[in-house]
């Protein structure tokens, strides 16, 4: 039957031919279309496709003292990290890590969640691994596929001072963390970021930039070697910060403070330097750096001392004695008092039927104002403060800067409280308070409660007349303060006068805060201020003079006593140091 | 007729040109391969250069066997193709299909590519051992079910891209043998009036053409309104039997219509593919350079995807050469069958012209998205034995074919 002639007209050839070409040239034009004339829209995307941009991690500024002394450097730690989708048995590999590196199979789970980024990038396992560590991983290189470790600087610390609460710590970013949610910001999950202290304040200063090395990666992700075509960007490092602190005076101020509840503050009145700061108890600054067991944080969280709370930024106090500078200032600048006039002190005193004591039970007998602050005489404030009303205390108060914060570089600050008429009518409703309460006030107690670093502004400002710099941890950051209390001159030598006298005078109470160095004047005041936690604060602020050279000092002790007692001999000890070490300093710098 | 006659006469391009692009084919795979183990057994190109000697057998067989033995068994192997058509069906899934037969050889058999070979003979005997009043619709309904059944098989493995290539020489042979062409747009409407009602504006255009075209047709009034109305009536109908459909008979249809709704695919491929094609410009990346195709963006490279792998590394030239190969290889099949002087062959090479020409445009239509994925091989390049096998009969049965009877 093959015998069927073939009758196919030409037409239907050319047709079917034609229709071939029709389904070909739609093909090429498509080609056409993607290779030529969309060309360089796909090779864009192919390469971004390929090319993985890998962040290399800047070094972290150092943060030095005010003689370039290192108070935090880095150094070098190893850290273990894991591929997650190159690794063959997670389970029995962390095993295997746990025993080498003695660590908890269930830590390395836990970090293993904490930092997980993707399949194919490094999540970060355990820390601060030592050289047995190393080459016990090493050794077992062959059970752990997927598993490397990388160094990593770290920060480390001054042997000779803590400063913790000033430097503060660095926090691990794990996934749930917002800046690593951010997707703007360049944090990574594992990276790290000052959490706390100068380390969060100066934190895109010290942080550096980071670079980028490009990988080309595979399909699944798999870094399969460098980018030939595109140059790796070096990171930026860190800038190194240069704080007012000095290392040597720290030392001492810590020492001093060592096992106590206090607080120090030493800084230069003009200039707003701090020079030293201490809050006690503190806390090793490495703690927060390796992994924290869950003991030693539990151990910190539930000291009643509590070693982790800043107390020169968070630490609220009645300022007691120390306040009746202030109080002084109100009367002299609404002229109310004559600074000759005596008041006789008994040793208490009568108002309304509240009963009003001075610190001296036997009583002062009869002071001038000049006597009733060397000795610090209650009796005679409660009477004065009577011919002044709250608003002009409050006025004073707000203008040396209580109630707000003082701006100082650092990330926590308290505002404090002082209390003018609309806060007491809320507190006690419009006739629940009256006069009487201002007796308290005119000697630092009652409503009021202040941070130890507006102490420090406050003290600065008795120094220099009022023109204190503003308080700064670091070079440069200060300048005008926010605060700048104007009086005349009279006040200011006046009440300066009668500092000295706290000092030097022969029943001054800041007697003990003499340490006796051949033309240094010092000018203070001791406070022991009543409080609900039991045994009163004792305070000391003041500062000294010496060749114009000037230093202040606030200090505070919490429950501990007479301010005089506590504190002064206390300031003695840090005003001869520094003093006699400038002294030392200059006779060094002239040979 | 003498062996050497046979040769002599027949038209050898029709051997050089799959030559040519197998040989293409090859140097993409070893490219491919570059990235492979050195083991024999896994590397493309070893594998791909083994299995075109038993298709080059294949080939000579095909060449060599009398046209009167094909031509008198071919209902038998048609029968026979039908019976192994279902086979799979009996044997575990493979990949998820019942696509393969597992003979116990490294390399599975997939009976449906030799069932296209199979398909057109059997068509085009039939359509030559009648005269046929090919101007009468009726006529073309035998030859219609001749197809259709070992389609529906297919379809059910299911293997929708082997199913659209068995369907796609109907067309063209009934076309060749005589058929009217309205009789044959009648085929192709129903589907187009289905597709179309999906969306109202291209359903009106659709109704339009439709009507201009059944007016110039002219066919008896009666039949016309109802052919026309009856489409309609089959578009409009649509919508309301999808909506009859549960939420998992739809999808199951979608994923069938375009493996993308699975979410694992999810464009994919596809996005990966235009990428591969586009970046590789005029003269492409270099051989063994490509991107895309080392670091494993592209997917299934070696079968499937191999167009992309051409695009990326050797360029719109290489792809412009290959196509224009191709048309080359299709015209000469054509031309063949124009001038064989008994119908039977001519039906058989038109056959085999249209499998090859839907092949190579589903193929790289489905490489450059514009249609749907639907994993079928670029004849004589894409790795992969069983077809390559039939094409390569497809192109012995050819030139067989193509040497004229004398007298």
């Amino acid at each position: 039957m093959l015998k069927a002639e073939n009758q196919v007209p030409r037409s239907r050839y050319v047709i079917f031919n034609l229709a071939a070409f029709f389904f070909m040239a739609v093909l090429a034009g498509r080609f056409f279309y993607l290779q030529i004339m969309n060309y360089d829209t796909y090779r864009k995307r192919a390469d971004s496709n390929r090319i993985r941009a890998v962040s290399l991690d800047a070094p972290r500024g150092l943060i030095l003292d005010r003689n370039g002394e290192i108070l935090v450097d880095n150094y070098p730690t190893y850290v273990l990290y894991c591929i997650p989708g190159e690794m063959e048995n997670r389970e029995q590999q962390f095993g295997v890590i746990g025993e080498n590196i003695r660590m908890e199979k269930s830590m390395l789970e836990s970090n293993y969640k904490k930092y997980y980024r993707t399949r194919f990038l490094p999540a970060k396992l355990a820390k601060d691994l030592s050289f047995d560590d190393l080459s016990r991983i090493e050794e077992n290189k062959l059970n752990l596929p997927g598993v490397f470790y990388k160094q990593h600087p770290e920060r480390i610390y001054n042997k000779n001072v803590r400063a913790s609460h000033i430097v503060g710590y660095m926090k691990d970013l794990d996934n749930n963390a917002e800046e690593v949610k951010d997707k703007q910001s360049d944090y990574k999950a594992g990276d790290l970021i000052g959490w706390v202290g100068l380390e969060k304040q100066y934190e895109s200063t010290l942080r550096g930039e980071k670079g980028a090395t490009f990988y080309q990666v595979d399909a699944f992700g798999r870094e399969v070697g460098h980018v030939a075509e595109r140059d790796e960007v070096a990171p930026t490092p860190g800038e190194n910060l240069e704080t007012t602190i000095d290392i040597s005076m720290q030392k001492t101020l810590e020492r001093e403070l060592e096992g106590l509840r206090a607080i120090g503050i030493v800084s230069i009145p003009e200039t707003g330097e701090i020079i030293a700061c201490a809050s006690m108890p503190d806390y090793m600054p490495e703690l927060f750096r390796g992994s924290m067991s869950g003991r030693d944080w539990s151990h910190i969280v539930s000291d009643t001392n509590k070693p982790l709370l800043n107390r020169f930024a968070n630490g609220l106090y009645p300022p007691g004695s120390t306040f009746k500078m202030l109080t002084t200032v109100a009367l002299l600048n609404n002229r109310k008092i004559n600074p000759s006039e005596k008041i006789e002190c008994t040793g208490f005193y009568e108002y309304g039927d509240r009963v009003f004591r001075c610190w001296n039970e036997d009583g002062h007998g009869f002071v001038n104002l000049e006597q009733a602050i060397e000795q610090s005489c209650n009796v005679y404030f409660y009477q004065t403060v009577q011919r002044i009303s709250l608003k002009d205390l409050w006025t004073v108060w707000d203008r040396f800067g209580f109630g707000k914060k003082t701006g100082y570089d650092f990330p926590t600050e308290a505002k404090g409280t002082i209390p003018d008429r609309d806060f007491m009518n809320k507190r006690y409703g419009r006739r629940g308070w009256a006069k009487g309460n201002l007796l308290n006030m005119a000697v630092g107690q009652g409503e009021i409660l202040v941070t130890p670093v507006q102490m420090a502004m406050y003290i600065n400002h008795l120094a220099t007349e009022g023109r204190a710099g503003k308080l700064h941890f670091v070079k440069g950051k200060g300048g005008v303060s926010d605060s700048s209390p104007h009086y005349s001159s009279p006040i200011w030598n006046r009440i300066r006068d009668h500092m000295e006298k706290v000092v030097y005078g022969l029943r001054g109470t800041g007697k003990s805060a003499n340490p006796k160095i051949e033309g240094l004047n010092i000018a203070g005041k001791t406070g022991t201020s009543e409080n609900p936690h039991g045994e009163p604060h004792a305070w000391f602020i003041g500062f000294g003079e010496k060749d114009g050279k000037q230093v202040s000092l606030v200090l505070l002790v919490e429950n501990s006593g007479h301010g005089g007692e506590v504190a002064a001999p206390k300031a003695r000890r840090i005003f001869s140091e520094y003093f006699n070490r400038s002294e030392i300093k200059m006779a060094e710098a002239q040979k | 007729m003498t062996l050497s006659r046979k040769i002599s006469e027949t038209p050898q391009t029709l051997l050089f040109i799959p030559l040519f692009l197998s040989a293409l084919g090859l140097w993409t795979l070893y490219s491919i391969s570059l990235d492979q183990g050195t083991a024999l057994a896994q590397n493309l190109f070893f594998k791909q250069s083994v299995i075109l000697i038993p298709a080059l057998v294949g080939f000579g067989l095909a060449f060599l066997v009398s046209r009167n033995l094909i031509h008198k068994y071919i209902y038998v192997f048609y029968c026979l193709t039908l019976a192994v058509l279902a086979v799979p069906f009996l044997g575990e899934k493979i990949a998820g299909t019942h696509r393969w037969i597992d003979l116990g050889l490294p390399i599975g058999v997939q009976p449906s590519e030799f069932a296209k070979i199979i398909i057109v003979i059997a068509l085009a005997r039939y359509l030559s051992d009648r005269n046929l009043q090919m101007q009468y619709f009726g006529s073309l309904i035998f030859p219609t079910i001749i197809v259709l059944v070992p389609t529906l098989i297919v379809l059910n493995q299911p293997d929708l891209g082997t199913a659209i290539i068995l369907m796609t020489p109907l067309i063209p042979m009934l076309f060749w043998v005589g058929a009217r062409p309205f009789h044959l747009f009648l085929f192709i409407a129903p589907i187009l009036s289905i597709l179309t009602a999906f969306h109202l504006v291209s359903f009106f255009i659709w109704a339009g053409v439709m009507a201009v075209i059944f007016y110039f047709s002219r066919p008896r009034l009666l039949y016309g309104i109802g052919l026309y109305f009856g489409n309609l009536f089959l578009g409009l109908l649509t919508p309301v039997a999808w909506n009859l459909l549960r939420p998992f008979q739809q999808k199951r249809i979608l994923t069938l219509l375009d493996p993308d709704l699975d979410p694992l695919g999810a464009g994919y491929q596809i996005i990966q593919s235009k990428m591969a094609i586009g970046s590789g410009g005029f003269f492409g990346k270099g051989w063994g350079q490509g991107t895309q195709t080392h670091l494993k963006f592209l997917p299934v490279q070696e079968s499937d995807f191999i167009v992309s792998v051409m695009g990326e590394e050797l360029g719109f030239i290489a792809i412009v050469i290959m196509l224009s190969v191709f048309t080359y290889f299709i015209f000469r099949m054509s031309r063949s069958a124009f001038e064989s002087n008994d119908r039977f062959s001519g039906l058989v090479l038109i056959g085999f012209a249209s499998i090859f020409l839907a092949h190579v445009f589903v193929n790289c239509a489905m490489t450059v998205g514009l249609i749907p994925v639907k994993g079928l091989p670029l004849p004589f390049i894409s790795y992969g034995g069983s077809f390559l096998m039939a094409a390569f009969m497809m192109v012995g049965v050819s030139m067989n074919l193509s040497v004229n009877r004398t007298g």
